[in-house]
């Protein structure tokens, strides 16, 4: 995927290329523009604000709100571990579930294979609803305020597993496979020494899908979180309860470092917390790019 | 030969159980979060009355009636729902469309830019808002819309006209909604046409090129062509979901404020609240209920028909 084969080389001018360079130029900016925006209020101080809004020129620039959201310590700390919590563990979860899975269903010999493909094409089809789903959750397995309730119903996904099926299917030399069932290994031991090592693209790839979407999760928390448990809250739901969140952090912040009469920084806060969210994905965004290539050839996902 | 036989049969019983262990944690998830949750569609054919300390199996099968079609015929009448059903067909009918021909225009564009690291940038950039979450897009947008502090009504202000109470005003939210979805999944859909497109042989553009073939007739006849399976893939996956929409789109992205409600809220939106707000068992699962259905025939129906019409096996079911 490194290198994008650009088939049409030579039918466009010097000068068309120039055009449809600038055209993305102004689509990148405009894409970029509202997370700026983010980044420059975090930065701008309270009085700049007050006067002349959010701006990307803000007058003067403080980092009292970051200030603010350090003194305040425990409650928005406590919500990062969350988020750290439930993106490891249903990262690590999940892929101990789904890839050996998808290394049994890419072993042409498994006898089970296509009765357990069209077992996990079937969810795609059809499924219970959001009412029954919530009302199992709660009432049979009493997921309610529990971390599990954040991580295990998105723990599995049938793109992924089908994603990692082909990569084992058409990247695990055939010839290896079978030697080492010669030499006596079984599948699990094969899977284990030989398959995962070998995978690790295709694992990363997965990994980098439900870091995001478990770092991103905040529907989960408004299902099965209610106000009285926001010890377990991750960093996205403080943000859904953002105006529950500032007052907490200004009277956390205000009983700290015992400034009483002072006014907290509310319309700057607000964006320093989204920027604490956002950054730990702006910085391993690049480093990620490189897997999610795999991961995005839909169309090579067949059965 | 018997014995050989036997033995192989032996050895593969040993491997069948292996692999099936290997499989066992998926499977056991699949029966619980997937296929238990199915059985509770009976929800929306029973008067749900549970009664309290008993469980909710007992309290469905046993001490709600079966009530046949009467939840979704209240669900039909409610006088909101022809309003909730067009907002759900509306949008989903325009990210289908402009979801699919945005990307593709912008991906064969793409394909015309020369400059690799200047390619990779613009990707990067593009694919970016896909990786946040609605909650983060909605406090983006809450930076340009907001009141007081946001930056439109300060840029209005100084033209000298009063400010817009955006997050009052319905009349701008379908054209803000249908932006702010295109901004988050543009970049995403484009990167996986660019990954097809990189796919086509190389050859077919060489020897069009030399049979005299211009930059419009290489797009007709070859990109788009080659291109159209994975157009169709996403086209049924899509078809599938009309009746579904992205809950944090129509729910945080205007911050959940009561007087967009006639142009923000979709069926997701109604599930959730007719559940979580107003425990109405009936209404929720109802709607959920048909959501489901009429995906599922949606998406079995464009299947079929489409692999009738093209001998492609498009999903790979």
């Amino acid at each position: 995927m490194e290198e994008y084969v650009r088939p049409l080389d030579s039918s466009f001018s010097k000068r068309v290329n120039r055009v449809v360079t600038a055209v993305f130029a102004i689509l990148a900016a405009a894409v970029f523009i509202p997370v700026l925006l983010v980044f420059v209020v975090s930065v701008s101080s309270q009085e700049s604000v007050a006067a002349i809004g959010y701006s990307f020129f803000p007058q003067s620039l403080s980092l009292e709100a970051y200030r603010y959201l350090l003194l305040s310590g425990s409650y928005l700390a406590r919500a990062f571990v969350n988020s750290v919590i439930i993106t490891v563990a249903g990262t690590v979860l999940g892929l101990a579930i789904m890839s050996p899975f998808a290394y049994a269903l890419s072993r042409r010999e498994f006898r089970y294979r296509k009765a357990l493909f069209v077992f996990i094409m079937f969810p795609m089809l059809f499924s219970g609803g959001l009412v029954s789903s919530y009302m199992i959750n709660t009432q049979v397995f009493h997921l309610g305020n529990t971390y599990l309730a954040l991580i295990l119903p998105g723990l599995c996904s049938t793109w992924y597993i089908l994603i990692m099926r082909n990569y084992f299917r058409e990247s695990m030399p055939e010839e290896m496979i079978d030697a080492a069932k010669i030499d006596g290994c079984s599948h699990p031991q094969i899977f284990a020494r030989i398959v995962m090592p070998l995978s690790k693209p295709v694992i990363m790839t997965i990994a980098v899908f439900e870091i995001f979407a478990y770092w991103n999760s905040w529907y989960p928390s408004l299902l099965y979180v209610d106000s009285n448990h926001t010890e377990l809250y991750p960093l996205q739901y403080v943000l859904v309860n953002m105006e529950r969140s500032i007052e907490t952090i200004t009277n956390d912040a205000q009983f700290v470092s015992g400034i009483q009469s002072y006014s907290p920084p509310a319309v700057t806060i607000r964006m320093a917390m989204v920027v604490v969210v956002i950054l730990p994905v702006m910085i391993l965004f690049p480093f990620f790019r490189k897997f999610l290539d795999t991961g995005m050839t839909v169309g090579s996902v067949k059965g | 030969m018997m014995k050989k036989g036997r033995k192989t049969y032996g050895r593969n019983r040993k491997h069948n159980g292996h692999l099936l262990m290997m499989s066992a944690p998926a499977i056991i998830w699949f029966v619980l979060f997937c296929y238990v949750p199915m059985f509770g569609a009976a929800f929306a054919f029973k008067n749900f009355t549970p009664k309290p300390g008993e469980s909710l199996v007992r309290n469905l099968f046993v001490n709600s009636r079966w009530c046949g079609f009467e939840n979704f015929s209240f669900l039909v009448r409610s006088s909101d729902m022809s309003n909730i059903l067009f907002n759900t067909l509306f949008y989903n009918v325009i990210f289908l469309v402009a979801g699919i021909a945005v990307p593709v225009v912008l991906a064969i564009l793409l394909t015309e830019i020369h400059g690799k690291r200047f390619l990779g940038v613009v990707q990067m950039v593009l694919l970016l808002p896909y990786f946040l979450s609605w909650v983060i897009v909605g406090y983006c947008l809450y930076g340009f819309l907001a009141t007081d502090e946001g930056l439109v009504n300060h840029v209005l202000k100084l033209l000298g006209s009063a400010g817009v109470q955006w997050y009052q005003s319905p009349k701008y939210w379908r054209g803000i909604l249908i932006a702010t979805g295109l901004w988050k999944s543009t970049g995403y859909s484009m990167v996986i046409y660019l990954c097809a497109i990189t796919s086509i042989d190389r050859t077919l553009y060489e020897s069009a090129s030399l049979d005299g073939a211009g930059f419009w007739d290489r797009v007709r006849y070859i990109t788009l062509p080659q291109l159209l399976p994975t157009i169709i893939t996403i086209f049924i996956l899509q078809i599938g979901s009309l009746l579904n929409s992205d809950f944090g789109l129509f729910y945080q992205v205007p911050l959940d404020s009561d007087s967009l409600a006639s142009v923000t809220q979709t069926l997701d939106v109604y599930v959730y609240k007719a559940l979580m707000q107003q425990a109405n068992f009936s209404y929720s699962s109802a709607a959920s209920f048909l959501q489901s259905f009429i995906g599922c025939i949606l998406l079995v129906t464009a299947h079929v028909i489409i692999s009738k019409m093209g001998d492609q096996d498009s999903v790979g079911v």
